[in-house]
Parts: structure tokens; C-alpha cells; sequence
């Protein structure tokens, strides 16, 4: 068992004091010097020196000492030092220090005894104790409660230790009269705390006999008692009913710490709906009355899981946690709707979609910075609201289109996608919603926004007068034609001043971007830059948005314009039963067409017309110049099956992980049943095994460590030296969270001792050694065993050097064995995450280090190879299975992962079939950090060739 | 509920102090802090942050975090609260809200976390209070270093006085021998000016006895070099002496200085001396008594030592030789002087020299008390030997304490000038004495109750005393020492006759007496003193203990501790060791280190570390 570490320091390796200084000052007379001595010392040792000699200086000089703080500094330091031999045997100096220790209970000053008992509280050697036992009783009578409460601690930990319970035979009798006659509220909430971790029977007896008072009591005793029920009942689940009145009336405590603690203990004893729901009116409670953001998060947590567990209460209450969006903070409103949107039932649905429609409007009105975020996740609510429960639709699309010109792009994209889906599963609001959309049209700024918009009117224009107003709008967007014209001089002088800002605009943010599918595309994000700076482009209202957003060079946005523009004639044909005016609708459709092109490969834009957006374009002329009825079934209906079938598969995935949820949530049939005596305990209890709050508070010391595969261990040995070699060394690397320990195995091969043998570690990367190597002597061909701990800051690979270093009896010099480097791998610090398609791109757009690894691998099949970099790399594949489904010699894949220091690793894979059967592309990897990058890909360049 | 850690970290992410308040290993604690500012994100408007298995808590104050490290579990309400208290308390602490400054006052908030969280649970304390207890200002320490202050004044001043005492006895002895030595009427040139001066206050007036008082208390200088050219004898005091030392005491007492007259038993052993030689030849028998009575019954220790002194006032009569006649007790071992011819004693109890032809030395050039011939010691463990035994009671009894002590005296002697005197705890006044046999006085300076019965004989071989005190601790009544004479010997020694050696005539006529004093005769609450002159046969004793008892099972923590503590200050191996008698707790040996391990250590009968 390692050594606890109870106090750390900042130690400026600046300044280094020495051994002997301190020894001289320490032995002086002067109170202040004594007192920085005492702290250099301290500090020294904490940083891992061991100044044994240090020890009898202070045991003379010290020890004696007055001082107040001179006495205090000197329990920290015997906190810190080593009492205990290698063997767990107390050093017999220490009995030494008993003396003062006893001298400290009975002094004068209640402070000086007081932080002595405290001190007794972290001591753990019994022989130390054991004689100032007598002196720890007396002080339990002292008239000064600093001195009682501090007291009762020391006795409680004392009676706690392996022998405590022979060392105090009768201290539960004694804390109990103490208990009986004590006024002060800390004093005699640590002497209740001390029967309940020492003798249960007793605080209950005290607890059931006091019962009319629990009320009354301090907020910290309270606080213990409702611990103690817990604890109680989850041994006992017969005598809850004793308890729950208790809870009960202390649920009308003043203190709002109480409350909480009440609420969440009702919930750990009872399943009853009545006590669910008063800890739930509680949590609603203290969500309203408490100003504090922590708590409110917290207290949404604690709902979230009550939700889980308890739904159909929750659902009652869904109104009550719904005002908590009156809170500004968003991480709360994001938290709440999180929670609503679970909770929605046919029901509710109503009143909550008023709720957020009229969330909704506050954010038009308001002038706070958030708003449009807030409005976006309330858009996002309202259409998951809509979704599940399709009849509210109707009363929230409407609204929802006001914000189709938002200028906040991504509440304006999650509107027209809501849009776009309800078009499709709702087929009663078709009508009525593609009216609104033509009639508002005009009003959308963002080209993604636009190009969807565009998809909508031309799928969705169904009858003959949707599809002329649809052509109508569209043309009154585009303006004028044509766009540019070398003849004429005024349009001529007009583009070329729009040029320089649009030139400016378009190269000043020009990114790569990638596409949903994960291809590359080199997108000009022109489009979003216009709309964040609101400099719309010159002429923009008179000539409509369509035209400002062509003339900034968006050619995607122009052949969508194009497609939809085909779309509506190829509609026009079949619905218009005068050729005539189809003609006309083709003819003109055509010379916007044209004129787009003539604008694409004019001088006046900085960038010529893409080719992609180009060969589309001509598509579409062609199309429409010359339909054939297979085109024409493609572009008709083909587009508009997928996506359907886009949103089934949606749906499908979405049902899908509900299931995978549910399924998660509950044991399986053939789950593994955890045996209580079988499980690792280290020390502890039975009671404390089965009590989650102790789990709790071990897992967050550390001292309850998922158990690993034992299998697995034994890959992970690591040869450090020769076998020929005088001394073999080899290491087993665990790699827990934020350390590594190498436990190295050290074998002397010769026949002589090696004496002074060292193991001297260095480290590269972001890895540093925690405990500085000691000195061993290995008697031949013995082994020896050595523990060295190192600690992570971050996701990098980090490399470990190191020596052996030894002497032997006929050679004085020292002899040096290099070892092998230890590299620790990336992977260990990797898991798979998952983040939506949307975070992905912002956070791709964002960071910095991009490393592109170019594919160069043996294996012959797309996927066959994203599987293996996806083992190898251990991370999440975001794009769907069904996006890779089919055989096209073609795939791109996003993955994702999160390193435990909280770090995002990004990757995009996409690679080619090439004509030879051989695989090529990129695979390329962002982060924050250089390190992640850099290991990663290392790491991919490595693993890429298929083999191990 | 609890609170893991309270930590404050730099806005780099640097951990400045961090105070763990429950058992957690260093890589643990370092690694938690050291994600932390990983994990903390900047524009979030609230200040924790969950981790698979931890919360962490913090405020932001200037370029610092303040961060409680919790389990997930905990209240956070509470926690907050917590996080307040010690937000407001850092600054308090802290010189400047940086790195530098919370460097320099790291121990200071350590201390203040201390007081603000126990064992990870929250203390109900405000800042007031937590900077009251950190600055450790205690009235009691203070009342307590008043009453260590006045106390060592008082120390002091007994001490001042008891100097001033000691001097002024000085004098007063001085006088005294001096008063002595110039009564004696031996034939010393000087002593012809001082008998002059003795006889004229002797046979003068009161106002020429004042003159002389005066005489010498104001112009003591001028007397000292005659007093320093006669050595004071003890032994030498003369029936004047009491007169004028009386005079003194008189004076003394009239110029307010309170001093006790304890003469009797000097009288006692003075008449002893004190018969002039009258005799051509005097032999004089003495026995001096060593006798220490433990408490409750029994000897301690018991040591008859015994001279035969001869005195021949004229050379004439210095050839002679002395038959003695001895008890034929067995126990008692003689030992003649080496000048002494042994076969002559040892074959028919003569005495005399080895050289016939050598006389005796003679009286004035001899010794006062005369040539020693012979002496004997005797030891016993017998208690009938005592001649007096002596029981003492102290029994509280409400708010008082009633001490009954009674004697009794064997019927081998008759004691006269029986002086019992009784330690008393300090006390105002006499004590309240019930009843008695005899008579008593109080010395209140030295806190004596006196307890005299001029003759123990056979009409009052037993005889009680009981008085009352406030009530004290019944070892405060002991050593109770006695003082007596008697006029019969344990060795029964008789002079049966003189013969002369030279002229053959009758023998000179002799006087013979016998005497039997008290040099040493206590009654002890324990068995042993302890002093360093005792060291040596304590150490032998307790080792034969040791080996008798094996009584030590162990040696305790404490104990050994202290005699490593010893050991250290010393620089050699040392021993303690604690003697423990039937039920008694242990006698508390000399110093306070010692004591405090008595205290402790009442279990262990015998420890013993030597080499």
C-alpha cells in the first residue's frame, strides 16, 4: 500500500536549501528563523528528499520550542515523515516525539491541543498513540468545544484504526454520554458521526430517542443522520418506515444543504412514487430558488437521473423544470430541454410546445448575446417535439419559418432542415408550408440555407400554380439578367466595385471543408463570412438575395439554383397543359442558366466557375434541352426516394440506439453476478463493500481500481536489457489514467554482488517521474523488483531512457547498462467517442495541427482497410454503416476519439480503388495539440501496411 | 460528503498548496490536479466539473484557482458553502492573490484549510473564527503563564529569603560557636579574654548583657579574625551557650525576625557532652543511632554505631590499661583502635596499647571527647531491636484531615528528651491538636509539629497524639523524624576496672558513661531515598530485583522513549527504574521526566536499560 499524501507545496527548485542550514537555524534560538527552517524542511521533504539526520535536530531543538507556530509546523512535518521501517514496523526514534505529542494535550493554550487531536487523527501508528491515549480522554471533558470537537475526531479515529477497538475499549460509551450532554454543533455533530461509523446501534438508539428533535438540531448533525439512514437502510431495507418520517420532516429544514440531502435520500430508500415525487418537487424547488449555477446543473443531474429511473413521475413535473430556462446560463437551458425532451407525452406535448414557442419569441425580442444559440437549441427542441409527435407540427412550423432568414446561420439551417423533414412526413402541411416558403423565400441569406431552401421548392412544387410562383420567386431572386455583361459599361464598373470586397471576403476565409459524406470538398465560405458581416452586396434587396450570393462566386449555390430551376420545368411539362408556355418557362430557365455560366467564366469574379458546379450546370442545360423519360424519372422522383429513405434510415438509427439504450440500462441474462465476498476489497469491510457512497468515495481516491484483464498483462512485458547482459531487466507498463507504472524485474545474471545498483529513469514527452531511484544491492543471481511511477500531463508519446547502474566489489567504477526505450503508446490514452456531424466540422474548422498521411497499404478492400485503422487507432467511425455500404471504389470515413486529458483527436480517411486494384488517398488527422497529431499519425503510418 | 482535497492552483494550472483530507496517494492527488486545468473550459458560466469519478469545485480569484476536489456524490450545496468560506479566507492569508504570494504563505492556508475542513467534513466556522484559532491567542495559556510567573517570583522570593536566612543563621552560628568556644573553660591562651568577657555578662547586669548583644551584633567584622583563628568546635558547648544564644534569639526576635527555638534536643545531646571531666579518667561509651521505619511497619534500615572514648585529664595517669565487660551480643562486631594490642582484647577484653610503655595520650591535647579505643557497629533486621516504633494515620475526613500518631517504645531503654517531629503541609496556623501524651509546640517556619515527652519508661511505653489539619495528602505528613537519648547501650559495654601499669598503685579513679543518641531515626512513606549518592546500590538493588521478580514484562513505549531521550541529552546509557512496593504506586523518582514516566507507567514495576 503506497504511502497517503496528505499536503503538497509548490517547491521552487530555485532556491534550494540545504541540509545544513537548516539544521543551524533550526538549532538557533531565533523564533522566525526556527519557523523557515521548519517550512524549507517540510518542503523539502515533500519533494522528496528524506533528511533523516534532520530528524534527532528537531527532536533537541524543536520539539522544546515555545512557539506556537514553531509546534504547528512541527505536526506537519511528523505528518510527512516516514514512521515506519521498510517492514510496516514503527522506527523506534519516534516514541520520541510521544512526549511532546502528550505535553501538547495537556498545554495550556486550547488551540495548541486542539490541532495536536487533530493531528492524532491522521496518525496511524498504534504505538505512537497508544500512550497518549489517556491524555486524548481527558481532553474529551475540556470546557473549550475547539478542544471537544476535535477530540471526539481523534478518538473516532483512533477506535477506527486495526487495534483501535482494544485501545479503546469504552470509547463508544464515552462519545455516547459525551454525546448526551453536548451543545456545541460541530462537537456534537462529530460525536453522532463518530457512533455512526463506530457503533451503529448506538446512533440509531441516540437518533430513535431523540426523534422529535431531529428538526431542531444543527445542519451539520442533520446532515450526519441522513447519512446515516442511508447507510442504515441499504443494510436494512425492513426499517425504512422508522426513517422516512424523519426525512420527512426534515425535508422543511432551513438549510437548503439539508433539503438537497433529504431529497436524494429518498430517492436511494424508496421507489415509492409518493417519495419520489417529493424529492422531485424538492429538486424543482431548489432548481427555482437557487441562484447558483452549480446548483442548478447539479441539481438538472440529479433529475436526469431520477427521469432514468423514475419516468412517469418525472412526467408530472415536466412543467417545473421547464422554468428553469428562465436561467440565462445556456449550459442549464441545454440541460433542462435535455431533460423535457425525454419526458414529452401526448399529453404535455401542448403546454410544452407553447412553453418553447414562447421561449421562442422572448429570444426575438431580447437583446442578449446568446439568443441566437438559445434559439437554435429551442428550434432544435421544437423540431425534435415535432418529429415524435408530428400533430404539433403544424402549430410550430409556421412560426419556426420566421427564422428561415435568421442571421444566425445554424438556427437558419436546423429551421430548413425541420422544414424539410416535416414537408416530407407531414403531408397535409405540404401546401401550406411551400406557400410560406415561396412567399419568404427572399428573406434567406446563408447560401446552405438557400440551396436547401431550393431543394424544397423544387421537390415539393407540386401543382401547376406552386410550380409557376416556385419559378416566379426564383427569378425574382436572381434579378436581372444577365449578371455581367462586357457591353454594358454601367453593370461593367457596377461588378468590378463589387469585386475587390467580394475578392477580399472570399480569399480571406477560404477553407477546406468537407462534405456530409466525408469527400473533400473546396468549398468557398464566402457564403457564411457575407452573412456575418452584414455588407450585403450592393444592390441586394432591389435585385433579390439569390443574385448578391451568385455574384459573391458561390457556383455550388448556382447549379442547385440550376437543378431546381430544371426540376420545376421538367414539373412544369407534366402539370401545364399549354406547350406554349412551357416553352417560354424552358426558355427562360435556360437563359438563367446560360447566364450563370457566361458569369462562371467571366474576369469580373476572382475565381472562374468550379468544375463540378460547371458540369452540373450543363447538365442541366442539356436536360432541358433534350428529356428522355429515364432522366426524367431520375430527377423526379429518384431524388426525393432517397430521401425518404435518408430519413427512415434516420429514424431507423434513432430507434436503434433507444433500443441499444434500453438494453444497456438493464442487466443482461447472461450478465456476470457480482459476488460482494468475491470481489476485490483491499481492506475493507463487508458493510463498506456494499455501500455505494464508500465506492464512491473510493473510486475518487483511487483506491478502487477497475480491475484489468489479467491476460492482457502479459503482452504488455517489455525486454529492457540483453540476456547476456550482467544484469536482465524487463518491464510491465500499466497505464492507468494519469500515471504509468513500470514494475521492472531486475535480475543479477553474474556471481558477484552488484552493490549501489541504481535504475536511473529518464523521460521525453509530456511524461515526468514522480520518485527519484534508490540504491539497491542484488546478492547473485537474486532478483529484485522496482516500482517506478510516472506521471502524464498529456496525450503524447512519450518516450523512457534509462540506465542501470551498478558497482561491484573488485571494479570501483561504476558499470552502466543502457536499457531499451519504453515507448508509451497513444492508444492508452485514447477512447472512442462520438460527437454529432456538426461539432465535427466546427471543431475540424478549428484546430490547428493537421497531419495527412498518405495511404499506402497492401490491403485491397475500402473497407476492409477502414476497419483495420479503425482497430488500430482505436477510435469511432461517425459516418454511417449505410454510407459505406455500397461498392463504388470509392470511401470516406470520419473518426473521432477523446484522450482521458480531455483532448479531441479528428480523423478523415478517404480513399480511392485505383485502377490496379491498389488502394490510395489521404488519411488526414487534426487536434488541438501538436502531440495527438504527431502520435497519432506515427501511429497510423505504422499500423497502415495490415499487418500487426 | 466529504471533501477530498482543498487545493490552489495558478491560472497555469501550477499547484500551489494542496491540503488532502482523506488518505489518498500522491500520484492520485497529482494527477486529479493536474487534469484539472484541462478540464476547466473557459466561458462557462459555472464552476465545477464532473469526472467519471470526481467533482471538482472552484472559484477563479484573480490569477488563482481555488478548487475542493469531491466525490460525486457530495452535497454541493454544501460544498459551496465550503468554497465560500475558504474564497473569503484566502485573501485573508494570502499577500498578494499570485503565484509568489501564495507560495510564501503556503503553511498559513494549510493551516486555515485545517481549521475549516475535519477529516473532509465541514466545520461550522466563520472567518472571524477561523482566524481566531489560527492565530492561537489563548486566555488560559495566558492565565497559565501568569500563575508559572508568580509562581516563580514566589520561588524566588522564598528563595531570597531562605538566602537572607541562611546568612543571618550563618552569623548566628558563628556567634554561637563562638559563644561556645569562649565558654569552654580549656586552657587555651585566648579563651582568658573571653571568659573575662563571659563572666562579666554572666555575673552583670541585664544592661551590661544588652551592651555586649550589641556589641556583637553591630560590629561583627571586628570579631571575625579572632573567630577565624579558632576553629568552631561543635561538640564544644558549655552551659552558657544556651543562655547566650537565647540572648540572641531574644534580640533577634525583637527586631522581628521570626525564629524558633529548638533547642532540646541540642540540650539533650549537649548534657551528653556536656559533664566537665571531673574524673582523672573518663571513659565515655556512645551509641549513635541510624534507624529509618518505613510507613507501614517494618525496617528499612537499622545501624547501632558505638565508640568507647577514653579521657585521662593528667599524664600520670596515661599508663593504664581498661578491662571492659561486654553483653555477649553476637551481632554486634568490635574493632579495636589499630594502636591496640588485639590479642590482649581479644583474649581477655583488656585494652591497651600495643607498646606498654607508651601512656595514653592525655586530655587537653587529645581530643575533646577523648581517645577512641574501641568501636562497634551493629545492623539488624529485627524489629524488636527498635526501641521505639512509631504509627502515623492521617485520615480525611471531610474537610479535614485527622492525623493519629501513637509510639512505642520497647522495654530495653528508657528514652528521655523523645522529640517526635512531624512535617505538616504548609499551614497558617498550629494545628488543632486533640489529644496528647506529652507536650507539643509548632514550628511554623518550617512547618514542624513537635511532638516531646521528657521520659519514656515504663510508666508510658505507648502514648498517642492526634490533630486535626486542613486536608492534605497523607505523604505530606512524612518523614517523621525522632530524636532521643538513652543511658543504656545495645553492647551492654561496662568498664569493669582500670589497671595501671606504672607505680602499681590504686588505680586512678574513673567515671564511666554511657550514652545513647539518635544521629539518624526517620519514619519513611517509602523504602528508599533517592539520590545520586544512592545511585549505585539503587542500581544493584534493582538489578537483584529484576532477578528476583522478573517483574518487567515489558518495557513500554513511553519508557523507552524516555531513556532514549535521556540517553540523547546525556550522551551515555542510562536507567531509569520505578520501585514498586505492595500496593504503593511508584516513588516518584527525582526529576520531571522521571515523573511524568511514573505517572504513566504505574504498570511497570522495574525498568531498567543500563549498558
Amino acid at each position: 500500500m503506497e504511502k497517503s499524501c496528505t499536503l503538497l507545496i509548490h517547491f521552487d527548485k530555485g532556491t534550494p536549501a540545504i541540509a545544513n542550514e537548516i539544521k543551524e537555524a533550526l538549532e538557533g534560538n531565533d523564533v522566525a528563523a526556527k519557523i523557515d527552517a521548519m517550512k524549507k524542511a517540510i518542503m523539502l521533504l515533500l519533494n522528496g528528499e528524506t533528511l533523516p539526520q534532520l530528524f534527532i535536530t528537531i527532536v533537541r531543538y524543536v520539539l522544546p520550542s515555545e512557539d506556537h507556530t514553531v509546534q504547528k509546523l512541527l505536526l506537519l512535518y511528523l505528518e510527512i515523515i516516514e514512521k515506519t521501517d521498510t517492514k510496516g514496523r514503527v522506527l523506534p526514534e519516534m516514541i520520541l516525539i510521544c512526549q511532546n505529542l502528550r505535553n501538547n494535550l495537556q498545554h495550556p493554550n486550547e488551540y495548541i491541543r486542539g490541532v495536536t487531536l487533530r493531528f492524532l487523527c491522521r496518525l496511524n501508528e498504534t504505538e505512537i498513540i497508544e500512550p497518549l491515549i489517556p491524555s486524548v480522554l481527558q481532553n474529551l471533558e475540556h470546557r473549550h468545544q475547539f478542544i471537544r470537537r476535535n477530540a471526539i475526531l481523534a478518538v473516532m479515529s483512533i477506535y477506527k484504526l486495526p487495534q483501535g477497538e482494544q485501545l479503546l475499549v469504552d470509547a463508544p460509551d464515552m462519545i455516547e454520554k459525551v454525546l448526551s450532554t453536548e451543545q456545541d454543533p460541530s462537537a456534537k455533530r462529530n460525536a453522532f458521526l463518530m457512533l455512526f461509523t463506530c457503533a451503529q446501534d448506538r446512533a440509531i438508539n441516540y437518533l430513535l430517542t431523540h426523534v422529535d428533535r431531529v428538526s431542531d438540531w444543527g445542519e451539520l448533525l442533520q446532515m450526519v443522520v441522513l447519512e446515516l439512514i442511508r447507510k442504515v437502510c441499504r443494510t436494512n431495507r425492513a426499517e425504512k418506515g422508522k426513517y422516512i418520517k424523519i426525512i420527512i420532516s426534515l425535508l422543511n429544514a432551513p438549510s437548503t444543504a439539508v433539503i438537497y440531502e433529504c431529497a436524494s435520500t429518498l430517492v436511494s430508500l424508496s421507489s415509492a412514487p409518493t417519495a419520489i415525487r417529493a424529492a422531485a418537487n424538492t429538486y424543482c424547488q431548489l432548481l427555482l430558488s437557487q441562484s447558483d449555477n452549480n446548483v442548478k446543473l447539479i441539481v438538472l443531474d440529479r433529475l436526469n437521473e431520477l427521469k432514468s429511473s423514475h419516468r412517469d413521475i418525472m412526467v408530472d413535473l415536466i412543467m417545473d423544470v421547464l422554468r428553469s430556462l428562465s436561467s440565462p446560463n445556456l449550459d442549464i437551458r441545454r440541460k433542462t430541454l435535455d431533460i423535457v425532451l425525454e419526458l414529452i407525452t401526448p399529453r404535455n406535448i401542448n403546454e410544452v410546445v407553447l412553453m418553447l414557442k414562447k421561449e421562442v419569441v422572448k429570444t426575438q425580442s431580447g437583446e442578449l448575446e446568446k439568443n441566437g444559440e438559445y434559439r437554435q437549441m429551442l428550434i432544435q427542441a421544437i423540431h425534435s417535439c415535432a418529429i415524435k409527435f408530428p400533430e404539433v407540427a403544424s402549430t410550430v412550423v409556421h412560426l419556426l419559418m420566421d427564422f428561415l432568414g435568421d442571421s444566425n446561420v445554424a438556427s437558419a439551417i436546423d429551421v430548413v432542415v425541420f422544414v424539410r423533414e416535416i414537408i416530407e412526413t407531414n403531408p397535409k402541411l405540404r401546401v401550406s408550408i411551400i406557400t410560406r416558403l415561396l412567399d419568404t423565400f427572399y428573406q434567406i441569406r446563408a447560401a446552405r440555407v438557400c440551396s436547401c431552401a431550393l431543394w424544397i421548392i423544387g421537390e415539393y412544387c407540386l401543382s401547376l400554380s406552386e410550380v409557376e410562383s416556385g419559378i416566379a420567386t426564383i427569378k425574382q431572386c436572381l434579378g436581372e439578367l444577365p449578371f455581367y455583361s462586357v457591353s454594358e459599361e454601367g453593370e461593367g464598373t457596377d461588378a468590378s466595385k463589387k469585386t475587390p470586397q467580394a475578392n477580399s471576403i472570399t480569399v480571406s476565409s477560404r477553407r477546406p471543408a468537407i462534405l456530409a459524406d466525408g469527400t473533400y470538398a473546396t468549398q468557398s465560405a464566402a457564403s457564411e463570412t457575407a452573412f456575418s458581416a452584414p455588407t450585403v452586396v450592393q444592390g441586394s434587396l432591389a435585385s433579390g438575395n439569390l443574385r448578391s450570393l451568385l455574384l459573391t462566386g458561390d457556383f455550388f449555390l448556382g447549379a442547385v439554383v440550376a437543378c431546381t430551376l430544371t426540376k420545376l420545368v421538367l414539373r412544369l411539362q407534366e402539370v401545364q397543359p399549354s406547350k406554349v408556355e412551357v416553352n417560354k418557362a424552358t426558355t427562360q430557365a435556360l437563359l438563367i442558366i446560360v447566364s450563370m455560366l457566361q458569369l462562371g467564366q467571366s474576369s469580373v469574379l476572382p475565381h472562374p466557375i468550379d468544375n463540378d458546379s460547371n458540369d452540373r450546370i450543363v447538365l442541366c442545360i442539356r436536360l432541358l434541352c433534350n428529356t428522355g423519360d429515364d432522366i426524367r424519372k431520375i430527377w423526379l422522383q429518384s431524388c426525393r426516394q432517397s430521401f425518404v429513405k435518408m430519413l427512415s434510415e434516420k429514424q431507423l438509427r434513432e430507434t436503434e440506439e433507444l433500443k441499444a439504450k434500453a438494453q444497456v440500462s438493464h442487466a443482461q441474462p447472461d450478465d456476470l453476478i457480482d459476488f460482494y465476498h468475491l470481489k476485490s476489497r483491499k481492506g475493507m469491510s463487508q458493510l463498506e463493500l456494499e455501500d455505494e457512497v464508500q465506492d464512491d468515495l473510493k473510486r475518487a481516491t483511487g483506491e478502487f481500481v477497475n480491475d484489468t484483464d489479467d491476460a492482457n498483462k502479459l503482452n504488455r512485458i517489455l525486454q529492457l536489457t540483453g540476456f547476456s547482459d550482467p544484469v536482465y531487466a524487463e518491464a510491465y507498463v500499466t497505464v492507468h489514467h494519469y500515471d504509468i507504472v513500470l514494475d521492472i524485474t531486475v535480475i543479477n545474471r553474474t556471481k558477484e554482488t552488484l552493490q549501489n545498483l541504481c535504475l536511473e529513469l529518464a523521460t521525453m514527452g509530456d511524461l515526468k517521474l514522480v520518485e527519484r531511484p534508490q540504491n539497491y544491492t542484488l546478492a547473485p543471481e537474486s532478483s529484485k523488483q522496482i516500482k517506478a511511477n510516472i506521471k502524464v500531463s498529456s496525450t503524447e508519446t512519450g518516450v523512457i531512457f534509462g540506465n542501470i547502474v551498478y558497482e561491484t566489489s573488485n571494479v570501483h567504477e561504476r558499470t552502466v547498462v543502457v536499457l531499451n526505450d519504453i515507448h508509451i503508446d497513444i492508444m492508452d490514452y485514447i477512447s472512442p467517442a462520438v460527437c454529432t456531424d456538426a461539432a465535427f466540422r466546427t471543431m475540424w474548422a478549428e484546430f490547428e495541427w493537421e497531419n495527412k498521411v498518405a495511404v499506402n497499404t497492401v490491403i485491397q478492400d475500402e473497407k476492409e482497410f477502414l476497419e483495420h485503422i479503425i482497430k488500430s487507432t482505436n477510435m469511432k467511425c461517425l459516418t454511417p454503416v449505410s454510407a459505406l455500404d455500397d461498392e463504388c471504389g470509392f470511401l470516406a470515413a470520419n473518426l473521432y476519439a477523446k484522450s482521458v486529458f480531455g483532448e479531441d483527436a479528428l480523423v478523415n480517411l478517404s480513399v480511392e480503388k485505383q485502377a490496379d486494384g491498389k488502394l490510395s488517398g489521404y488519411i488526414r488527422i487534426r487536434s488541438k495539440t501538436q502531440g495527438i497529431a504527431l502520435s497519432l499519425g506515427d501511429k497510423i503510418t505504422l499500423k497502415q501496411k495490415g499487418g500487426n | 460528503m466529504v471533501v477530498l482535497a482543498a487545493s490552489v492552483l495558478s491560472k497555469s494550472g501550477k499547484v500551489l498548496v494542496s491540503r488532502q483530507f482523506v488518505d489518498m496517494t500522491r500520484i492520485r492527488i497529482e494527477g486529479l490536479l493536474a487534469a484539472f486545468p484541462k478540464l476547466v473550459g473557459t466561458g462557462k458560466q459555472h464552476t465545477y466539473v464532473e469526472t467519471e469519478n470526481v467533482r471538482y469545485v472552484y472559484q477563479p480569484i484573480e490569477a488563482l484557482y481555488l478548487l475542493l476536489v469531491t466525490n460525486k456524490q457530495s452535497n454541493i450545496l454544501e460544498d459551496l458553502e465550503t468554497l465560500r468560506l475558504l474564497s473569503k479566507l484566502v485573501p485573508e492569508y494570502c499577500y498578494s492573490l499570485d503565484e509568489d504570494g501564495t507560495c510564501k504563505t503556503a503553511f498559513e492556508l494549510i493551516f486555515a484549510f485545517d481549521e475549516v475542513i475535519c477529516l473532509g467534513h465541514k466545520e461550522n466556522v466563520t472567518v472571524a473564527q477561523v482566524k481566531q484559532y489560527c492565530e492561537m491567542e489563548s486566555h488560559e495559556e495566558k492565565l497559565h503563564k501568569l500563575v508559572l510567573q508568580s509562581k516563580i517570583n514566589e520561588t524566588k522570593d522564598v528563595m531570597k529569603r531562605k538566602a537572607s536566612e541562611i546568612d543571618k543563621s550563618k552569623i548566628d552560628k558563628n556567634r554561637g560557636d563562638k559563644g561556645g568556644f569562649m565558654s569552654m573553660g580549656s586552657g587555651r591562651i585566648e579563651t582568658s579574654f573571653n571568659d573575662m568577657s563571659i563572666s562579666s555578662s554572666g555575673s552583670g547586669s541585664g544592661l551590661g548583657i544588652t551592651t555586649d548583644v550589641d556589641s556583637f551584633s553591630t560590629k561583627p567584622k571586628g570579631r571575625q579574625p579572632s573567630s577565624a583563628t579558632a576553629p568552631p568546635k561543635g561538640l564544644g558547648m558549655q552551659l552558657g551557650k544556651s543562655q547566650k544564644t537565647n540572648q540572641f534569639l531574644e534580640s533577634l526576635k525583637a527586631e522581628g525576625e521570626l525564629i524558633v527555638e529548638d533547642v532540646q534536643p541540642r540540650a539533650g545531646q549537649s548534657r551528653v557532652v556536656a559533664p566537665a571531666a571531673t574524673d582523672p579518667v573518663t571513659l565515655t561509651a556512645e551509641e549513635k543511632l541510624n534507624v529509618t521505619l518505613k510507613r507501614d511497619g517494618g525496617i528499612s534500615s537499622f545501624d547501632v554505631q558505638g565508640t568507647l572514648s577514653l579521657q585521662i585529664l593528667n599524664q600520670e595517669d596515661a599508663h593504664i590499661q581498661v578491662q571492659i565487660e561486654t553483653g555477649g551480643n553476637p551481632g554486634i562486631l568490635f574493632k579495636t583502635h589499630p594502636n591496640m594490642s588485639k590479642e590482649l582484647f581479644s583474649n581477655e577484653n583488656i585494652l591497651g596499647l600495643k607498646d606498654p610503655n607508651r601512656p595514653f595520650p592525655t586530655g587537653p591535647a587529645g581530643d575533646a571527647a577523648g581517645v577512641g579505643l574501641l568501636k562497634w557497629r551493629m545492623q539488624s533486621a529485627d524489629e524488636s531491636m527498635v526501641p521505639l516504633t512509631i504509627n502515623c494515620w492521617p485520615s480525611v475526613s471531610g474537610n479535614e484531615t485527622y492525623v493519629s500518631i501513637e509510639y512505642e517504645a520497647s522495654s530495653m531503654f528508657d528514652l528521655r528528651n523523645v522529640v517526635i517531629s512531624v512535617p505538616l503541609p504548609a499551614l497558617r496556623e498550629a494545628p488543632n491538636v486533640n489529644q496528647v501524651d506529652g507536650e507539643w509546640r509548632f514550628d511554623p517556619r518550617n512547618s514542624v509539629l513537635e511532638w516531646s515527652i521528657v521520659l519514656i519508661d515504663d510508666s508510658n511505653r505507648s502514648g498517642s497524639m492526634e490533630f486535626v489539619v486542613p486536608p492534605a495528602d497523607s505523604s505530606a505528613f512524612f518523614p517523621i523524624s525522632v530524636r532521643f537519648s538513652a543511658t543504656s547501650l545495645y553492647s551492654d559495654l561496662k568498664v569493669v576496672n582500670i589497671i595501671p601499669l606504672k607505680g602499681g598503685g590504686a588505680p586512678p579513679k574513673f567515671s564511666q558513661r554511657t550514652n545513647l543518641i539518635t544521629e539518624n531515626y526517620e519514619l519513611k512513606p517509602w523504602q528508599e531515598t533517592w539520590g545520586r549518592e544512592n545511585t549505585p546500590r539503587l542500581l544493584a538493588e534493582a538489578r537483584a530485583l529484576i532477578m528476583k521478580t522478573k517483574a518487567v514484562t515489558r518495557i513500554t513505549p513511553t519508557a523507552n522513549a524516555l531513556i532514549r531521550k535521556k540517553a540523547l541529552f546525556s550522551g551515555q546509557n542510562v536507567g531509569i527504574f520505578f520501585v514498586r512496593i505492595g500496593s504503593e504506586t511508584p516513588r516518584a523518582p527525582a526529576n520531571k521526566i522521571d515523573a511524568m514516566a511514573t505517572s504513566l507507567y504505574s504498570k511497570s514495576l522495574v525498568l531498567l536499560l543500563a549498558s
